[in-house]
């Protein structure tokens, strides 16, 4: 009976302890995930997510921290860029009592964590994944701050349509989740309003001579061809493109708005070439993205490379707002209020109008860019 | 017919770089019956080192970017990557032998490993590109015949590798060390019992195979312009599966292997599907091995090597 009555006793001495041990329970930082490709294939996104995150990280923190105090502390996972690491990941995060998570990267990583961050009750919000079935399965706690593939995909239909006049094309993907996806949604609004699709395939990322599938699309001889994988790809198709003297105009997708590409292709290749995206950092509107702009610039000395790092960023003001707001680190509570009363929040990435029931972000900011003679990406008006 | 034409230069030009990596990997198997995983990591680190020799040549030292600076970096590289073939066999191979054939495998794998991320460490996990000024070297002349394009820089990549191969097809067959080799090859106890080092021998093959796939490294870096320290992977499955089409442990085998699935892949994507490119590719690999369990030129390894 005695040792019976000895464990509760036990655990009410240690309750007691601890809680007089630590009086300020405010001080406590609340941790918040970030899941990101640190290295593998997508490291150069994944390293701007840590840059832009710790940034806005170091501001809240020096301005005192939010609910009364609490600074934030990051906990970084590296997920490669890999779907089976991208679940140890999320394990790992939800293991370590993170309040809501950052992350992934790429569709492919999301996927898979989604889940995971489902189950636990975990708020997730993705910087960069646009694949449009992520948000399809209902899970209550998942958003994002970037835009849809399908509205990007309507965007680039009717660019090449309009403003290109091409009404033969080619759509290239390279059957990631993400840009197979594009490529679907942008052949399924460029048949609709009227242009011929000629072929939609897909190129194996690992490779490095693309010759073989571009000599085919020479032999079709569309007007343009929509490319929707990732800049090192898109930058060697380019190169060879050249090489193989195509006539057709490219345009590519938002993963290959990176300066890097033009590295990898040449200049001489590169030029000329479109890109649908969401505007380059330098380029969005409003005061929040332009002192956010100047200040990456000012404590790293380089511009912020491609607008997921910014997205990263945003990720985290729309936690930090959703904690500030329902005045509590609950997901539950957090996500409540992100899809009712969140609105008109002025965002790095631009005005966030708020999300849908999905999840989804509302609006659209899509632009095309072209690559200049002196390899700068510069708005098509 | 144009696009024929054009498919199956596509092919020959990719078939050669399985080729040249092929032959590191069928030679070791021949000599050690071993799979050398970390060959390559050998080919993606003769990559980098070319680079790294590139610009500290030609950017750090002035020299200007010609053809007696391109073989100078071809020597350095080759020699550099052959003496880290030499310690990886000392260190991860050599102690093993004894073992049997499984630890080794496992070995391999585990240096293939550490190099790949030793290199990501060192030069970083981002793609690394050479640069364009370097092209001036080789002038951009193609010729154009029935709509198939042939740039000069095709041409030159063709030369190469099959003066390499042809260099070790004939060292093996027609000197007294590569006759030794294939001595070695055939029976180890014999060998040595017939006065041949069988150590400096194996040590050899891992100078000659690593040096190839680090020309070969080099040849890839110049050719497409982008490298990344995973590109050993994706190579090295593809020279692997070249080197047993052909028949492992067979040098002409790996040669007619390369050639044979880079052809493969360049058709099956001009005439069916980039994205069904590997899956026809292995498809017909498995019929022929179905066929011919040993690969095309059979693991006549006694004879051939």
């Amino acid at each position: 009976m005695s040792r019976k009555l000895l464990v509760p006793l036990a655990i009410v001495l240690l309750t007691s302890l601890v809680l007089t041990g630590c009086p300020k329970k405010a001080a406590e930082p609340i941790k918040i995930g970030l899941q990101a490709p640190i290295t593998g294939e997508y490291a150069y996104e994944g390293e701007g997510f840590v840059k832009c995150v710790e940034l806005v990280t170091e501001q809240i923190n020096a301005a005192g921290g939010i609910l009364g105090g609490r600074k934030i502390e990051i906990v970084k996972c590296d997920d490669v860029g890999k779907p089976d690491e991208s679940s140890k990941c999320a394990n790992q995060l939800v293991s370590a009592g993170v309040a809501a998570v950052i992350g992934s990267y790429s569709s492919t990583c999301t996927e898979p964590a989604s889940e995971i961050y489902n189950e636990a009750g975990i708020l997730q919000i993705t910087p960069s994944s646009t694949a449009t079935r992520l948000s399809q399965k209902g899970f209550k706690r998942f958003f994002r701050v970037c835009f849809l593939d399908d509205r990007q995909g309507l965007f680039a239909a009717k660019f090449m349509l309009e403003k290109l006049g091409a009404d033969t094309a080619v759509f290239l993907h390279d059957n990631s989740t993400y840009a197979k996806g594009l490529a679907e949604w942008a052949e399924k609004y460029y048949k609709e309003a009227g242009g011929n699709s000629l072929l939609i395939d897909a190129i194996n990322p690992e490779d490095t001579d693309f010759r073989p599938i571009l000599t085919k699309i020479k032999e079709l001889g569309p007007k343009a061809v929509y490319f929707t994988g990732y800049h090192p790809q898109g930058g060697l198709l380019l190169k060879q493109s050249k090489e193989l003297g195509t006539e057709f105009k490219w345009v590519m997708g938002n993963a290959c708005n990176n300066p890097e590409l033009v590295e990898i292709a040449g200049l001489d290749a590169a030029k000329g070439t479109y890109i649908t995206t969401e505007p380059l950092p330098k380029d969005i509107p409003g005061d929040a993205a332009k002192k956010f702009y100047n200040d990456f610039v000012a404590k790293y000395g380089e511009p912020p490379a491609s607008i997921w790092w910014v997205m990263s960023a945003d990720a985290l003001n729309v936690i930090v707002e959703a904690m500030k707001a329902t005045n509590s680190t609950d997901s539950e509570k957090m996500a409540e209020y992100l899809h009712t009363k969140f609105k008109d929040y002025p965002g790095v990435t631009g005005n966030i109008i708020g999300f849908d029931e999905k999840g989804d972000r509302l609006g659209t900011v899509h632009e095309a860019y072209v690559i200049t003679d002196t390899g700068e990406f510069e708005m098509v008006k | 017919m144009g696009q024929l034409l054009q498919q199956l230069l596509n092919g020959l030009t990719i078939g050669s770089f399985y080729a040249l990596i092929a032959l590191g990997y069928t030679m070791v198997y021949g000599v050690l019956k071993l799979i050398n995983f970390a060959h390559g990591d050998l080919f993606m680190l003769g990559a980098y080192l070319g680079l790294v020799t590139l610009m500290s040549l030609v950017v750090s030292m002035g020299l200007s970017a010609n053809l007696l600076v391109f073989m100078l970096i071809f020597v350095i590289v080759m020699a550099v990557v052959g003496g880290v073939g030499i310690v990886l066999e000392r260190i991860a191979y050599r102690p093993l032998y004894k073992a049997g054939r499984l630890p080794a495998i496992v070995s391999a794998l585990g240096a293939s490993i550490f190099l790949q991320n030793g290199v990501m460490l060192l030069y970083g996990a981002r793609y690394r590109t050479f640069p364009e000024e370097f092209k001036t070297a080789v002038p951009e002349v193609m010729w154009t015949f029935a709509g198939a394009r042939l740039t000069l820089m095709q041409v030159l990549m063709l030369i190469i590798s099959f003066l390499l191969m042809a260099a070790l097809y004939f060292f093996v067959n027609y000197t007294r060390v590569g006759t030794a080799m294939r001595a070695v090859a055939l029976d180890h106890d014999t060998a040595r019992l017939m006065g041949i080092d069988v150590n400096r021998i194996i040590a050899l093959v891992f100078v000659i195979g690593p040096a190839l796939g680090a020309a070969g490294g080099i040849m890839v870096g110049l050719f497409y312009g982008r490298i990344y320290f995973t590109l050993g992977w994706s190579y090295g499955l593809k020279a692997f599966t070249a080197a047993i089409l052909g028949g492992i442990g067979n040098i002409p085998g790996a040669m007619v292997g390369g050639l044979l699935l880079g052809l493969i892949e360049a058709l099956a994507t001009g005439f069916v599907s980039d994205a069904w490119k590997n899956a026809i590719a292995f498809f017909i690999l498995v019929i022929i091995l179905i066929l011919r369990p040993t690969g095309l030129l059979g693991e006549r390894v006694a004879e051939k090597l």
